[in-house]
């Protein structure tokens, strides 16, 4: 109970106090004491979770089970070390004049309410209330894309707020249609989008209602996730905002938009075979992996590059998701984790890097490993982990959703991607096109993505930029998140795991 | 159907034709404070069609719905979006992606289709609104449709606004309207949308001394 009001009104007090607060050193500690209490009161509640199975609190307003507790999991570790990160980031921005000491305080506000924003997204029962704070989420970020106020930040901003809108919009007709559907059951109350009401009662809702409603919340929400060829905002976006929204957007947003899509997934599923969303989520699964992979091969800006890799990541969870299963559905649960620890860094990399060589583009940026030798040794992990080499922990999860692929057991008369790939061909071998596939474009990626990161860690700096780097804050959290890859490559912790396989029994449903 | 009912059931139809009208007009529309006039005309009919329903029914909570819709929809958004106009150095859109007749034509077929889609789940509907959810999805689609089709940054926002009416149209006439805290939730990121575009049309106008979205071209492949 405590915890959960610390974790929603948290980031609300912390985005008002820095309104009024104007010294750089005191909003930083509110900030970072802020999160610290969110980590902490996120302990208690998975503890509670663990024990409990799901919690509802707040006149069933708030309910928390074990995958809306994992992604809590998620939003606040990225979170904490985000916040250490903003320390010497923002101060370095203001230093450098690049925003006014005043505007320190807006970027805190913004921040704590796309905090907030995120964090009532997961615990709403309601799934309108999800929306409504899906929607405030864009509404949040659009000035932090925008924030340093160039004509491409504005640009970036502007599309993003227009095309997210949009998306949402359809997804909130996705709503509507499953309130029509539910309120038949449920009689005129006001609960008859909540969670725990519907549970009971999904397989009873009309499938001709939940397949359309499913089509609009898919599209509505893959826009916010970065499906393919909802995409065209996230590069954009990434590039512009400034490193820690950047790492928040990729690690954490799309993290929570992916929830939504599972939260109906995991309704729909009830009423209709698992076939009809785990293939409408294989396709565009497999398709945001394949464009992302060819247009990683174009980029010749690190950050751009960073967001193709999140759009491919996003695209890997769908395929496990898309395939299900306790092994798909757990290998595209444990993927988000690793890609938002991995992206995070890469993010936090990208901004030191901007912040030492002063440009975007990738010719622009040699000799990393010797001006700056930390930031060399995190764009290495952060590459080898995006690749998915081991022995990082996305290495782990990828193998994960390509053997749940191969082992995928096809049945052969309903609609699904394997048919496009071949035709008249069994089963077997329908899975194992997919995962040559798959393959393949992972071989395509893994060359053009370690291509790019080598030619900026390797060779002698540009004449000059300064030599050496000493530690600060943000160093701190590169550090941890290096730790966290190595460590979760080899041993999942015992609470996380059994989150983890609770979160897997939400979604799958026998 | 008693004799009540039907004529209840054509009063809906009718406010819902009357939104759907307003759609092909804000099409058609090349000025824009006639956008944003026709898009206050549109939301009022929204409210008159939500009132009818909240009396046929007896769902009190409607009429809260009719009633901010007219605060937010008929009297703020539109002031909002005058007030940026009158500060714009433009009042007409010249280029546009799509020209008004083939807009029309495909704004025809939009409709079509929406009542295609809609067909297998209409018969679940009330007797009272059933066929406003095929209009309410026709008038989504068509204000995605002007999004894509219109270049300023005013117009795209007037799409946006159009394809919320439509939802809350489809709300109301699907299942007399959400539960009302969804409903204020709503209201509330749509006002918060107006302000933002607001607020981004005067930095536009500054940086790029137009809101023509043509001009955002810097950033792609």
């Amino acid at each position: 109970m405590w915890s959960v009001i610390v974790l929603l009104t948290g980031p609300v007090l912390a985005g008002l106090l820095s309104l009024v607060i104007h010294r750089a050193r005191v909003l930083h500690v509110v900030n970072f004491s802020t999160m610290l209490a969110l980590a902490v009161a996120e302990t208690a509640l998975t503890r509670q979770v663990l024990a409990e199975g799901s919690v509802t609190t707040l006149g069933g307003f708030v309910y928390v089970d074990a995958l809306s507790d994992f992604i809590l999991v998620i939003i606040t570790a990225i979170g904490l070390s985000c916040s250490l990160y903003m320390w010497s980031y923002m101060d370095d921005r203001v230093a450098r004049g690049v925003i006014a000491p005043k505007r320190l305080g807006h970027f805190f506000f913004l921040f704590h309410m796309f905090l907030f924003a995120m964090v009532a997204a997961t615990m709403a029962n309601s799934l309108g209330v999800q929306w409504v704070a899906l929607e405030g989420t864009t509404l949040a970020t659009t000035f932090l894309i925008a924030f340093f106020r160039r004509r491409e930040s504005l640009e970036a901003g502007w599309k993003y707020l227009i095309l997210c809108s949009v998306g949402i919009a359809l997804a909130l007709f996705g709503v509507v249609l499953t309130y029509y559907s539910s309120v038949r059951v449920l009689g005129d109350a006001s609960s008859a989008l909540n969670m725990t009401a519907l549970i009971g009662v999904a397989n009873q809702l009309d499938p001709n209602v939940l397949k359309l409603a499913f089509i609009f919340m898919l599209v509505g929400y893959g826009t916010k996730v970065g499906l393919v060829p909802m995409h065209t905002w996230l590069p954009d976006a990434y590039s512009e905002a400034p490193a820690p929204i950047a790492a928040m957007l990729a690690g954490v947003l799309e993290t929570v938009a992916v929830y939504t899509v599972l939260r109906s997934k995991a309704l729909v599923d009830q009423a209709l075979p698992p076939e009809f969303t785990g293939n409408l989520l294989l396709t565009f699964g497999l398709l945001s992996f394949i464009v992302a992979s060819l247009f990683i091969l174009i980029q010749h800006n690190y950050k751009r590059l960073f967001a193709y890799s999140s759009i491919e990541h996003m695209g890997l969870a769908m395929i496990g998701f898309g395939v299900g299963g306790m092994i798909g559905t757990f290998g595209g649960l444990f993927h988000l984790l690793n890609h938002a620890v991995a992206k995070a860094l890469a993010f936090f990399v990208a901004g030191n890097i901007h912040r030492r060589f002063d440009t975007l583009e990738i010719d622009g940026v040699r000799g990393l490993a010797r001006a700056q030798p930390i930031t060399a040794v995190a764009i290495l992990v952060a590459g080898c982990a995006l690749v998915g080499l081991p022995p990082f922990s996305p290495f782990v999860s990828e193998l994960l959703i390509v053997s749940a692929v191969a082992a995928q057991d096809f049945s052969s008369d309903t609609m699904h991607v394997g048919r496009f790939v071949t035709m008249t061909i069994s089963d077997e071998m329908r899975s194992l096109g997919i995962v040559a596939l798959f393959l393949f474009f992972a071989v395509v990626l893994f060359g053009g993505f370690m291509f790019r990161v080598g030619a900026m860690v390797w060779g002698t700096p540009p004449a000059g930029i300064a030599q050496g780097e000493s530690w600060t804050a943000g160093h701190v959290s590169l550090m941890i998140m290096i730790v966290a890859l190595l460590g979760l490559g080899f041993v999942l912790p015992e609470p996380i795991q059994m989150l983890l396989t609770r979160a897997v029994n939400v979604i799958v449903v026998r | 159907m008693s004799a009540s009912t039907q004529l209840g059931s054509q009063l809906v139809d009718l406010c819902s034709v009357l939104l759907l009208l307003c759609c092909f007009a804000i099409v058609a529309q090349r000025r824009l404070s006639a956008c944003v006039d026709l898009f206050a005309l549109q939301s009022a009919f929204l409210a008159a069609t939500a009132a009818l329903v909240a009396f046929l029914t007896g769902h009190k909570h409607i009429y809260f719905a009719a009633a901010l819709t007219i605060v937010i929809k008929v009297i703020v958004l539109p002031r909002i979006l005058r007030k940026v106009i009158e500060r714009l150095n433009v009042s007409r859109e010249l280029g546009m992606n799509i020209n008004i007749p083939a807009g029309l034509l495909i704004c025809g077929a939009l409709v079509i289709v929406a009542f295609f889609i809609t067909q297998p789940i209409i018969p679940l509907g009330y007797l009272l609104t059933r066929d406003s959810l095929a209009i309410a999805l026709a008038i989504i689609l068509i204000g995605f449709f002007t999004m894509i089709a219109r270049q300023k940054a005013i117009t795209q926002m007037v799409g946006f606004l159009v394809m919320e009416n439509g939802v809350f149209l489809g709300a109301t006439a699907a299942a007399y309207g959400m539960p009302l805290i969804v409903e204020l939730g709503v209201f509330f990121d749509v006002l918060v949308a107006g302000l933002i575009v607001g607020i981004y049309t005067h930095r536009l106008q500054d940086t790029f001394d137009s809101v023509d979205t043509s001009t955002l071209t810097v950033l792609k492949e």
